[in-house]
């Protein structure tokens, strides 16, 4: 009898011949991510005078169904900076563990500077790029939000592919289509951006949070939305629209039930 | 005075086959370190004695002191740090380190040992992290560091660690996500959250090179260790009531009341803190700010000077054992 | 779920890219990711007696959406600080932006690094030998641009070299690259090297004489590239909102900054 642990509580291979462990291994080419499954939608985002305004809806999708009502999108990062993820869910938190574990060794030596958002955004674009290149992409376009090394207003953009840019005005997904316009008309260039007020900047990204309501079949009344300034990051995550008209749905002709 | 405590017979033998190196063994304060018994680790000697532990020890009890204070809202951590030369840059090469944001580790003995306790101990905090999706505990950091210096008294190819470290930290009193985690659990029931009991608090362990840790409410090591923890009783910490900044403050004064025992080496003090998530550090292993710093350390003199003599006289006072078990 | 994908338009038609077919051989439809997008916009690179102009827009797109109005194609390789006022090469990248930033960053480093290994900058030569080294690395998973380095030669000559993405490259006197290619090309064909351009009265038939090939001077060429992308942007959605300008000399580069239209 075979004593070793390995073949404890085994089918004995004189009496039922060798066991087929074929099925546990892996057969063809190893799986990589190919679509989104759990996805959040737009990430709306606008520079001011003396920082950045973030928000994000608090929903995350499973495809149609309204799946997580209450998913926090905007993650900060040491007190600096905030990241808006938009797209697959299981991707944003593994970048929010890595972003955590930067932290972490960033704090083990006292010497005062933390990363910065420019820096923030940098680190995250090549982590990015580097798993578009092994074809094992992280299925998220994000927004990072903050100041950069000399205290200005930091906004800049990085998706799945590794694709940077950077605006006194972004958007991600249905966003860009619906808010960048709105957020383009309020601040059109870097230099209007840096004479718009706080409250203008907060005001503008609300409205279009509930332009995006209304047009998003995807989106969410309840958001959660950031602003970072030299003070520090003010986040409220449990935000709701606001003073919402639906008088304009009466109107609309063309598809639903009001074909003509 | 060396005396040998005669067990078993094999072991009388043993020793009376080592007599012919007796003449020079008599000057040793070990006599049974000449039985060969302390040439390697992992072996005991016939009395059940590790010797390679009980020189690791001799190793920290010649470095600096370092002591770790549990108060009712935070930990703090302080070093006496001896200045081994002149072009060393102040306030450079720290030696109290981060393990985790909410935790901090500082060590006497041989600084390299230290160092390499503190890569282990924060690879053990990231990896926690990793499987359990949750901060280390005070309590489990401590158990997975006294479990790997333990391992370095098993075998004959390691040596033990030269260091007897401190860990402080506070355990989040709620609970904090590690990743963008998805809602929010049961509020009650089954998963839920029990009510009344409360979570987290200061925690303070001391693991010294058998790998042996306890929890402590004030933990010293080091070269005034003695005098230390005769200050440390004194402050009743077991009671509760003392404020963190009032810790920060006590801490530098028995650094410095430490020190009293080794003058003639310049020393400089390091000190850190670890609050409440409302408290200064918000639940993070920091430095101690540097006016505080400063303000701790003109009381810690003013003290010193004010009692000098009453001091001396604690010093000449024999501290009861190092070691609180056996 | 098109929107999620790294294109919105990946299920319509695309603007300039033939993406790859999303129906296999046995007419089971999948969908995989696709790694590569197209960011639009055009560069342009022109050398002279003694300069080379190197110019591009700073639109950047997916589909019909403009990500921003100021993303730069066009580089300084090879500097020792961190704003790069001590290069002497020039590189632009079209394309597929991200693959344009990672190419760009390489080159930089290589070009750096060579500095400190010999104690002197690389000629332009030898960094285009390099540069189409590095394309050619990834012959098999390309990096999905266009480039054109710039420069001066030994002899202080303007120099312009022009890549395809897996790293063929030729010296010449002007290219233009990118989504409006097509369409400033040609111009510079007849304005810059004086196609279709002959002697006046010089015969007919094989019996025309071609204008005579001369070096424009640099202001002429300033304007020869203004007036290209102007045209280029009335022609071409993806292109548009600002011209970057880097001109070489053997004082350095100087940078200049136009604004284009920005419908």
């Amino acid at each position: 009898m075979n004593h070793l642990p390995q073949a404890w509580g085994r089918p004995r291979d004189d009496v039922y011949g060798p066991y087929d462990s074929s099925y546990l291994q892996n057969n063809g080419p190893n799986q990589h991510t190919q679509q989104p499954i759990v996805t959040g939608t737009s990430v709306i985002a606008l520079k001011f005078k003396d920082g950045v305004v973030i928000a994000a809806d608090n929903l995350a999708s499973y495809g149609s169904l309204a799946r997580f009502t209450n998913v926090k999108r905007l993650r900060k990062f040491a007190d600096t900076s905030v990241v808006g993820f938009g797209g697959d869910v299981s991707d944003m938190q593994y970048l929010d563990r890595l972003l955590n574990s930067l932290d972490i060794d960033e704090a083990y030596s006292s010497a005062g500077d933390t990363l910065n958002a420019h820096n923030l955004h940098t680190y995250l674009s090549k982590v990015l790029y580097k798993r578009r290149s092994d074809f094992n992409p992280l299925w998220n376009q994000l927004l990072v939000a903050g100041l950069d090394g000399e205290d200005m207003p930091f906004l800049a953009s990085a998706d799945l592919l590794g694709t940077t840019f950077s605006s006194p005005s972004l958007a991600t997904g249905f966003g860009a289509h619906l808010a960048q316009p709105i957020l383009r008309k309020v601040a059109p260039d870097e230099e209007t951006a840096a004479k718009l007020s706080k409250e203008d900047a907060v005001q503008s990204v609300k409205e279009c949070m509930k332009v995006l309501f209304y047009r998003d079949a995807r989106s969410l009344d309840k958001y959660s939305i950031a602003v970072i300034t030299k003070e520090g990051i003010d986040l409220k995550e449990d935000e709701k629209l606001e003073q919402q008209s639906w008088a304009f749905a009466d109107k609309i002709r063309g598809y639903g039930t009001q074909v003509n | 005075m060396p005396h040998i405590t005669t067990g078993p017979q094999a072991a009388t033998q043993l020793h009376a086959k080592t007599n012919t190196r007796a003449s020079w063994c008599l000057e040793l304060e070990l006599a049974l370190a000449c039985t060969g018994y302390d040439l390697t680790n992992s072996v005991f000697s016939p009395d059940g004695r590790n010797f390679q532990v009980e020189y690791a020890v001799k190793a920290v009890e010649n470095g600096g002191t370092s002591i770790g204070i549990r108060c009712k809202d935070g930990v703090v951590l302080a070093v006496e740090k001896v200045i081994s030369s002149k072009l060393l840059k102040p306030g450079a090469n720290k030696r109290i380190a981060t393990i985790d944001r909410h935790m901090g580790a500082v060590s006497s003995g041989l600084v390299p040992d230290g160092r390499h306790f503190v890569s282990r101990a924060r690879d053990e905090a990231a990896s926690w992290r990793s499987v359990y999706k949750t901060p280390i505990t005070v309590k489990d950091l401590a158990s997975r560091m006294g479990g790997y210096l333990q391992a370095y008294t098993l075998y004959s190819s390691v040596r033990p660690f030269g260091i007897t470290a401190i860990v402080g930290g506070w355990d989040s009193e709620l609970e904090l996500p590690v990743d963008g985690q998805v809602g929010e659990g049961p509020s009650i029931g089954a998963g839920g959250k029990v009510e009344g009991k409360t979570y987290g608090g200061p925690g303070l362990y001391m693991i010294e090179p058998s790998g042996m840790y306890w929890g402590y409410y004030g933990a010293a090591t080091g070269k005034g260790r003695q005098t230390a923890k005769a200050e440390l009783e004194k402050l009743d910490l077991a009671a509760g009531n003392l404020s963190l900044e009032d810790g920060v403050k006590e801490a530098a004064r028995i650094i410095y009341v430490a020190h009293a025992d080794n003058k003639d080496k310049e020393f400089e003090l390091e000190m850190t803190w670890i609050s409440r998530l409302d408290g200064p550090t918000k639940g993070k292993h920091q430095e101690v700010p540097k006016e505080l710093l400063e303000e701790a350390e003109r009381l810690a003199k003013k003290h010193l000077e004010g009692d000098d003599d009453e001091e001396t006289k604690e010093d000449d006072k024999p501290a009861e054992g190092d070691q609180m078990e056996e | 779920m098109a929107m999620f994908s790294q294109n919105p338009l990946m299920n319509g038609p695309n603007y300039s890219f033939n993406q790859a077919p999303a129906t296999a051989s046995d007419g089971h439809k999948q969908h995989g990711f696709y790694p590569y997008t197209d960011n639009g916009g055009s560069t342009l690179a022109i050398s002279g007696a003694d300069f080379t102009i190197m110019a591009g827009d700073t639109r950047s797109t997916s589909g019909y959406s403009i990500n921003t109005r100021y993303k730069p194609k066009v580089f300084k390789i090879g500097g020792t600080t961190a704003s790069q006022n001590d290069a002497t090469i020039v590189l632009s990248v079209v394309g597929f932006a991200a693959d344009g930033e990672a190419l760009k960053e390489r080159l930089d480093a290589v070009v750096k690094m060579y500095r400190y290994q010999h104690g002197k900058p690389m000629s332009v030569k030898a960094c285009a030998q390099r540069l189409s080294t590095i394309l050619y690395g990834k012959r098999f998973f390309p990096y999905y641009v266009t480039a054109i380095l710039g420069g001066l030669d030994e002899e202080g000559k303007g120099v312009v070299y022009s890549y395809d993405p897996v790293g063929s490259y030729e010296r010449e006197m002007c290219r233009a690259a990118g989504a409006a290619a097509s369409l400033i090309m040609p111009f510079l064909d007849n304005q810059v090297n004086f196609k279709n351009q002959y002697e006046p009265e010089s015969g007919a038939g094989h019996e025309l004489q071609e204008r005579e090939k001369i070096p424009l001077p640099r202001g002429e060429v300033e304007d020869l590239v203004k007036d290209a992308f102007d045209s280029a942007v009335e022609r071409h959605i993806e292109v548009g909102d600002g011209l970057q300008m880097m001109i070489v000399t053997k004082d350095g580069i100087e940078e200049r900054y136009l604004p284009l239209k920005k419908d």
